[in-house]
């Protein structure tokens, strides 16, 4: 009878030394790449429904929002009348070249009547910028 | 005498920094912003209002006009509804236009017009390749 010889095993150790520097890379790359949200996102706007709408596939230059009371924020900052939302977008298109460079996101609430927000939607047109209007997608 | 002996016995302590738990930490961090983070996903319309100057005389060729009267459409004087206003621009071919002085649909409100109603006819005119031309109302 042969005896049966054992097996060592042999222990396999997993380095785990650096996994501190993979974690670190890894928040250091989602860092770089995330893109904080510019849009002020507790504005109190129902947005309209459309089946038209359709996620963008474009960068945004500018964000002019109006809210239910019709106040109007632009880069989410209040502005006093559609006049300041022209000069802001003239300015921030002022070093564009292409047509990709001038979408301006637009947001208003359903309520809101012409005198509110056409003047705005103008004031977008008039200082060269292409709009976004913001929609949320038709539900039965 | 006592104390002196007592301070030369304290051990000088390594200044090593304990780094054992930095992957805990960084893979806590990183859960935390999968977590918290939430993503933007707006869905948009793009609406081609080209800066235009007033005009004081009207047009030789007709242009197609949209009108909104309250909640309303009307399409070249005809009421409408949202869907038969998107087939009957889409029976214009705009898309297949080059010049795009022939794509121009005008967009006429009244005061009490809705965003609503507004963002629709929009979406419409757009989707089908019209280029909006906003009509100023008589002052």
């Amino acid at each position: 009878m042969k005896k049966l010889r054992k097996k060592k095993r042999r222990k396999v150790p997993v380095p785990i030394a650096s996994m501190g520097d993979i974690a670190f890379l890894l928040i250091i790359f989602f860092m770089l790449c995330s893109e904080v949200s510019k849009d002020k996102n507790d504005l109190r706007v129902t947005l309209p429904e459309s089946t038209h709408v359709e996620k963008p596939e474009i960068p945004i230059v500018a964000r002019v929002s109006i809210d239910e009371d019709g106040v109007i924020y632009f880069e989410g900052k209040q502005v006093e009348s559609h006049k300041d939302v022209e000069w802001g977008v003239r300015a921030m298109l002022a070093n564009t070249l292409s047509d990709d460079q001038r979408h301006v996101q637009f947001k208003c609430d359903v309520n809101l009547t012409k005198e509110t927000f056409e003047p705005v939607l103008k004031a977008i047109a008039e200082a060269g910028g292409i709009i976004e209007a913001v929609g949320e997608e038709f539900k039965d | 005498m006592i104390k002196r002996s007592r301070k030369q016995i304290k051990k000088h302590r390594d200044g090593d920094i304990p780094t054992g738990s930095f992957s805990d930490i960084a893979f806590l961090l990183i859960i935390y912003f999968l977590v918290a983070t939430s993503l933007v996903k707006v869905k948009t319309i793009t609406a081609d209002l080209p800066a235009g100057e007033k005009q004081s005389q009207p047009q030789q060729k007709k242009t197609d006009i949209v009108n909104l009267r309250g909640t309303e459409i009307f399409f070249n004087d005809k009421a409408v509804s949202i869907s038969e206003l998107n087939d009957r621009l889409a029976a214009l071919d705009l898309l297949d236009q080059e010049d795009s002085s022939k794509r121009v649909i005008m967009l006429e409100s009244t005061k009490m017009t809705s965003y609503e109603i507004y963002f629709q006819a929009l979406a419409a005119i757009s989707s089908n390749g019209g280029v909006v031309a906003i009509v100023d109302g008589e002052k």
